[in-house]
């Protein structure tokens, strides 16, 4: 009898839980049904919105859209996004909004798509554009783009990034060209004169070797060399040297980086750590343990885009911004072009999310895009930090131009607050941004971070053999396996 | 009726996901457009796979090392904790301690304990010896990840030693030492041979333990440098998370799983015979 009882109850738990999951998708249903302007329907909100305006066909479908939101110990850029939830939600109140602090990685987003746990939108990386898109795990927003009202005023070079075949599929936030961020006070401390910005390789050797201190664990300059970061570290002074990573012709991928562009690059690396011992004797850093080292005043130099290790050396660090110096990337030669790859932040909406929810996802992304009332927003934020003896960093470039009216009056901003961190005109006049490659670009740092290991670990490496190497197995294993369209 | 809910996590959570691994190793997995069936596709793969010699032998490497450095410490701490008449309650918590230290703190640490101007190479350098590139030295970097390991999770294998070494009856010790037995005398034939199926058993459970390890190398080095520290586990982890090969990564973990069901086959045996002992 007990078992019949017990059995009873879970058959009647089952049925509850059946009923409360098939009530989930009706509800789905009636709320799709009446934007479609269907009367059946038991949605609350939508059924009494009815009701009371007697006019079904404008309520609005109530949606709830996941946002990309910033990480806890970021809580100046917290305070911002939640201001901007706020005025968001007064204009378009049947949005409701759940924050999301997943920020893009390369070895999570498979992952977060397969769960269909991906936040309405994300931010993501240049490099990763033609990835997502042939993954199918970015929507396609040419339309939303095209009826977007401000679309022709949004920097075209990152919006560029993400327009393939003529379809958009992402929004960009802004932008940099990797830079050299510079702790002067360690120089001066050292006495070793700071270089002019129109600097060489050379010229970044040999301060690099001047500053650094390996008995006090202090380095000239800090190359990442444990992940990815590695590779995209050096692709810097390979572009520098006049090299590429692939070349495209006649519809195939070659790997082209282990040429005489690569090797001088590769000689550079090899030059830093065994002849000017300038690099971390721990070498094995990534970003956030690069960048990091920096902010402690562990290494003089860092190769990043530029508003991570200021915002964390002036933030989190101490430093003063007149000790924080960003340059160009060094050029290979005087008189040469000082390129640093080109990077930084775009949203890409989420493609298992309903025309609905892109929708209020790209009108979120765009919301404060060209706004005074964003405006307003910054200088309370700037006003803040300041409260708080905190700095603001911009980043290099945004959405917008900076000599644009628009981005004038973002300027005039930052003139008026001391606790903006300024660029040196100079410095950004020689930047010299170069798009990543677009073709299984993570597997090809992946394999030159390897090939950095072994330079930074073994003296006597054969470089051009390596680089051979590394070259050979990225067109076998990856380029020789792309099928052109 | 009782057995229904562990059952069903079991089912849901432990043998779906087996079966799963094993079905998935025979397609090209897609969960946006959909699967694909390969055959046995994804095993050619893996198998020519340059990297996958290097992950078995970094294992095996990691697995003696294991053994060496860290199999041994346990049992010694165990047998000398329960010598001890006083303060035994205060360091058997304190050697349990480093098991309760989060992974993020006990990575951290260990970066500083390991840092070329860190505490160990200053006492390097204090004893005239040359400092050591814990970790971006591929001699040192899989050592010093067992050494850290070691350190924090000794503690409750220690725990586990000294419950079977503490309740040998007292008796046997008091007879021994009547007969003029020496501390080592008794722990050579009365301790030792009274743990030996649990040492036994506790031996296995390392090899299956160790042989699945990959969250200290991918912290800590992301299996560098020069791969030195990528383990099969840490390959399957990249299979799947970082090449998005779903497939390839489930015919690694059905070959991984075939050789540990194998051990675990043995440690079932082990654990039998030392329950009937």
């Amino acid at each position: 009898m007990r078992k019949l009882m017990a059995l009873a109850c879970c058959l009647v738990l089952l049925g509850t839980i059946i009923a409360a999951c098939g009530g989930g998708g009706g509800q789905k249903d009636n709320q799709a049904g009446s934007s479609g302007g269907s009367t059946a329907g038991n949605g609350q909100s939508s059924e009494s919105t009815a009701d009371s305006s007697g006019q079904q066909e404008e309520a609005p479908e109530e949606v709830t859209i996941s946002i990309y939101y910033p990480l806890p110990d970021q809580t100046e850029a917290r305070r911002l996004e939640d201001d901007k939830i706020r005025r968001f939600q007064e204009k378009y109140p049947h949005v409701n909004i759940v924050k999301s602090d997943w920020h893009y990685s390369v070895d999570e987003i498979g992952l977060k798509m397969a769960a269909n746990e991906a936040p309405t939108f994300f931010n993501t990386w240049a490099t990763e554009a033609k990835f997502l898109v042939e993954k199918g795990w970015a929507a396609d927003i040419t339309e939303l783009w095209n009826q977007y009202p401000y679309k022709d005023q949004i920097n075209p070079i990152l919006a560029n990034q993400f327009i393939i075949d003529g379809k958009v599929y992402g929004i960009p936030q802004k932008g940099y060209t990797t830079s050299i961020v510079m702790n002067k006070k360690l120089l001066d401390d050292k006495g070793v004169p700071v270089p002019g910005y129109d600097w060489t390789w050379e010229d970044m050797l040999q301060t690099a070797r001047a500053v650094a201190e390996p008995d006090k664990g202090i380095a000239g300059i800090a190359p990442m060399g444990k992940g990815n970061e590695a590779g995209w570290n050096w692709t810097n002074f390979l572009f520098e040297a006049g090299g590429e990573i692939q070349e495209v012709k006649d519809g195939k991928v070659t790997a082209v980086f282990n040429s005489e562009a690569g090797l001088k690059a590769l000689e550079l690396y090899h030059r830093l750590r065994w002849e000017a011992n300038a690099i971390p004797q721990d070498w094995a850093l990534n970003w956030g343990e690069a960048v990091g080292a920096f902010a402690q005043g562990r290494t003089a130099m860092v190769i990043a885009g530029a508003e991570g290790p200021l915002d964390q050396a002036l933030n989190q660090g101490g430093m003063q911004p007149e000790n924080v110096l960003t340059f160009p990337m060094p050029a290979y030669e005087k008189d040469g072009r000082h390129i640093g790859v080109l990077g930084g932040d775009w949203l890409v909406i989420n493609p298992n999310a309903t025309p609905a929810e892109q929708k209020a996802a790209f009108d979120y992304i765009t919301f404060d895009y060209f706004t005074d009332d964003y405006l307003e927003s910054l200088e309370r934020d700037i006003q803040a930090r300041k409260d708080e003896g905190k700095f603001f960093v911009p980043p290099q470039f945004n959405y917008f131009d900076n000599n644009s009216e628009y981005g004038q009056k973002v300027q005039a901003i930052f003139e008026r607050y001391d606790n903006v961190y300024k660029y040196d005109p100079e410095s950004n006049r020689l930047l010299d941004g170069k798009p990543e490659a677009q073709y299984h670009t993570q597997d090809y740092y992946a394999a030159m971070t390897n090939v950095i290991q072994k330079v930074f670990s073994e003296k006597g490496v054969d470089l051009k053999k390596e680089l051979d190497a590394a070259a050979a197995q990225v067109q076998a294993d990856y380029f020789d396996k792309i099928v052109m369209e | 009726m009782f057995v229904l809910p562990a059952a069903a996590i079991f089912i849901v959570f432990l043998w779906l996901p087996i079966a799963k691994g094993f079905v998935y190793s025979l397609y090209h997995v897609d969960f946006v457009h959909g699967n694909t069936f390969v055959g046995w596709d994804n095993y050619r793969t893996v198998l020519s796979d340059r990297d996958l010699l290097v992950a078995v032998r970094n294992t095996l490497y990691f697995v003696g090392l294991c053994l060496v450095i860290g199999f041994w410490v346990p049992i010694f701490f165990a047998l000398a904790v329960s010598e001890l008449r006083r303060f035994q309650g205060f360091v058997r918590a304190s050697a349990y301690l480093p098991n309760v230290v989060p992974l993020v703190v006990l990575y951290g640490l260990w970066r500083w304990f390991y840092d070329p101007v860190g505490p160990i190479n200053a006492a390097l350098q204090a004893l005239g010896l040359d400092s050591v590139a814990f970790m971006t030295d591929p001699d040192w970097s899989m050592i010093s990840i067992v050494l850290m390991e070691t350190w924090q999770q000794f503690g409750s294998a220690m725990l586990i030693y000294l419950a079977a070494v503490l309740s040998i009856p007292k008796d046997w010790y008091e007879a021994a030492e009547i007969d003029g037995a020496g501390i080592w005398a008794r722990i050579r034939h009365i301790t030792l041979p009274s743990i030996r199926n649990l040492v036994l058993l506790m031996l296995v459970m390392q090899l299956i333990a160790t042989s699945q390890s990959y969250q200290s190398q991918l912290a800590m080095l992301d299996g560098g440098p020069m791969k030195a520290t990528l383990t099969y586990a840490l390959l399957i982890v990249k299979y799947a998370t970082t090449k998005l090969e779903i497939g390839a990564a489930s015919a690694l973990g059905v070959l991984m799983f075939l050789v540990l069901a194998l051990l675990a086959v043995i440690r079932n045996r082990l654990q039998d015979k030392g329950a009937g002992a």
